[in-house]
């Protein structure tokens, strides 16, 4: 975890937080960051792999992104392997702020 | 309630500019992350599973009007309209950007308030008795002691970087509402036999993945030797605590490992070697905290007002809110009125900005302005009249917040879990709900009384689980969740930690299993018995059999 240093199995996602808002984010095919899991780029060729380690460095140290990592890619559901992994893609099952949005939205 | 001196207020506000220099040079890349990280954990700044949380100071649980409604516009301008009560009675706050976290300290501090000490490896933020200055059950006002604490602690350079972080809690009171034997230290102001008042200093208690309850390590500590006999304490931890594994760092492990007499008296050694008149403070320092603290001008009214007498027979609702959330007040016609924040629907603990204003509001008009946070995840309006009862429950009612179960089986702490936290491992607010949505039915809620259900999402276990009447671990193997039970954990005077009943259920199954406990509880219990009370009695056996068959 943490580690940009790719050590997994089977296709890979990159992930990070960006460093100003703090919210998750994967790399695209584009090698740009996106809050969607769907957009991400997933692959097991060692040389994109070894590409997306360099861009992930490269935003790292250009300050746009902190804490990247490797994740494991189930390949039959195209969803994170780890079940921790799973619900940073989701997003919290539950959150008072959607409570809250809803109140708004029906007042 | 204490107010900044001159000296305070310098101190955060050097901190507050002293972090946004910080952020600037993070930013810029002057400084990297790995540099960075220890500056915003200093500051409450964590980064967790979505996104980065500032957990703010609320020293002893103390907060004014003024501070709760700051405390909202943070929620509104910052966040996403709401904050979360924790288990340490601080508030924290899920959504913040970085960018702002600055803008949010200046605005804390410009109401007395901060993030010193809610993270790292120091003396965290000192916890109380929620009722202190209220309860007439107290030998004297706990805060003060504490206040004396937060002072010496704040900063102190020797105690920056312990080898863990390090919990202190106070009480005056023999009924414990702060926890104080799951603490690193639990300080219990007590009389000796002279009628003098001191110190029972308590140590090496905690929860997290070793749960142990806490020892005697001075029966009676005189007042006036609190801080050095404290800083010798701390001394030796500082020097023989572990820091070769984070997970055995903490005070309880040393004093598990060394023997509490040894330990005893290690920290005698090291009493005897320091210049307590160094480190103690003044009797008139003493003396001008303790004024901060003497609490408002009560009024002298007698206890039988006609109309809330009146709406106690015509009333229901308020009658049971009153039966289960109000407490005896030291002052004749005062009482001690809690606020769940147990709503069904809404993770334990949170409260929306809204709210937050309408207790501001509520304090200011029936409790003097105080307000107050509990390790439960409740709030409390400390002193309110009798005879104003009536309107603060209907202030409540419109807030939903006038819900009648403080204790009862809904009343559950639950960590924020995987919906959150970077450490869990499975969730607990959505299992927290599911438990409230079954037992909703508030006749069922009183059948079954005094009942602490807590929950944590991993092993360390800040939901507290290990001391829940029926406490749930929730864990996670090969990518499902699933859910060990204890029983027989006990926050109290009696702190016990719990017995685990045997192999976890899945979530599906978890809320079915509480509630065979529970049934087979109101079975077999006698009068006047608690769960817990029956779980003492008739031992693990009959309560696993419920649970997993004969």
């Amino acid at each position: 975890m943490s580690t940009l240093k790719h050590k997994g199995k089977g296709p890979q996602s990159l992930t990070a937080n960006l460093l100003r808002e703090g919210l998750n984010v994967w790399l695209t095919p584009e090698f740009e960051w996106s809050h969607d899991f769907n957009e991400a780029l997933l692959s097991e060729d060692s040389d994109i792999i070894e590409k997306m380690q360099a861009i992930g460095g490269r935003d790292s140290d250009a300050n746009l992104v902190v804490g990247v990592y490797f994740i494991d890619v189930d390949i039959e559901t195209g969803l994170p392997a780890r079940y921790r992994e799973r619900f940073r893609v989701n997003g919290p099952s539950y959150d008072t702020a959607f409570e809250l949005k809803n109140t708004e939205r029906k007042e | 309630m204490y107010r900044y001196d001159e000296f305070d207020h310098d101190i955060v506000q050097s901190r507050v500019k002293q972090f946004r220099g910080q952020v600037e040079r993070r930013l810029s890349g002057a400084i990297s992350e790995n540099e960075f990280k220890p500056l915003r954990l200093m500051n409450g700044l964590y980064l967790q599973l979505h996104a980065y949380m500032l957990r703010v100071a609320v020293p002893y649980g103390t907060l004014n009007a003024k501070q709760m409604r700051q405390l909202a516009m943070i929620a509104d301008k910052y966040d996403r309209g709401y904050g979360h009560i924790t288990t340490r009675q601080n508030i924290q706050f899920n959504w913040p950007e970085l960018m702002d976290v600055p803008d949010i300290l200046q605005d804390l501090a410009d109401v007395e308030m901060h993030a010193f000490q809610t993270s790292g490896n120091c003396i965290r933020n000192v916890t109380s008795d929620p009722y202190a200055g209220a309860t007439d059950e107290e030998i004297e006002d706990p805060r003060p002691t504490a206040e004396l604490l937060r002072q010496w602690s704040t900063m102190h350079p020797e105690f920056t970087y312990l080898p863990r972080k390090f919990k202190i809690a106070v009480t005056a009171s023999k009924t414990d509402r702060a926890v104080i034997r799951a603490h690193d230290i639990g300080l219990e102001i007590v009389r000796n036999e002279k009628g003098e008042i001191g110190y029972h200093v308590i140590v090496g208690g905690g929860l997290g993945r070793t749960p142990i309850i806490g020892v005697t390590l001075r029966a009676f500590l005189p007042r006036a030797e609190l801080l050095p006999f404290l800083e010798a304490t701390m001394r030796v931890y500082n020097r023989s605590g572990r820091r070769d594994n984070k997970y055995k760092a903490r005070i309880k492990i040393l004093v598990q490992e060394t023997g509490i007499e040894t330990f005893s008296k290690q920290v005698e050694a090291e009493y005897a070697r320091l210049v307590p008149s160094e480190i103690a403070v003044t009797e008139a320092e003493v003396k001008r905290i303790t004024d901060y603290f003497k609490g408002p001008d009560f009024e002298i009214i007698n206890d039988g007002d006609v109309a809330y007498q009146a709406a106690l027979e015509t009333d229901k609702d308020f009658a049971f809110w009153v039966d289960n959330n109000v407490a005896a007040h030291k002052v004749s016609g005062y009482a001690i009125a809690n606020i769940s924040l147990k709503v069904s629907g809404r993770a334990p603990g949170d409260i929306a900005s809204g709210q937050m204003r309408a207790i501001a509001d509520l304090a200011d008009a029936y409790s003097f302005g105080e307000i107050r946070t509990t390790h439960q995840q409740n709030l409390i309006l400390p002193h309110v009249k009798k005879s104003d009862l009536p309107a603060l429950f209907q202030g409540l009612k419109s807030e939903n917040l006038a819900g009648g179960n403080i204790g009862l089986i809904t009343d559950i702490i639950c960590c924020p879990g995987m919906d959150f936290c970077a450490l869990a491992t499975a969730r607990s607010i959505p299992l927290s709900q599911a438990i409230t949505e079954r037992f909703d039915d508030p006749v069922r809620q009183r059948a079954i009384g005094d009942m602490q259900i807590k929950i944590s999402g991993c092993i360390n276990a800040c939901g507290h689980h290990h001391v829940g009447h029926i406490g749930i671990l929730g864990l996670e193997k090969a990518g499902v969740e699933f859910y060990q039970i204890k029983i027989g954990g006990d926050a109290s005077e009696d702190a016990a930690i719990g017995d685990v009943t045997g192999p976890g259920f899945s979530y599906d199954e978890t809320v079915d299993a509480i509630e065979r406990l529970v049934d087979y509880y109101i079975g077999i219990k006698c009068e006047g018995e608690r769960f817990i009370d029956s779980y003492r009695r008739l031992g693990m056996t009959p309560f696993k059999e419920v649970l997993y068959g004969g």
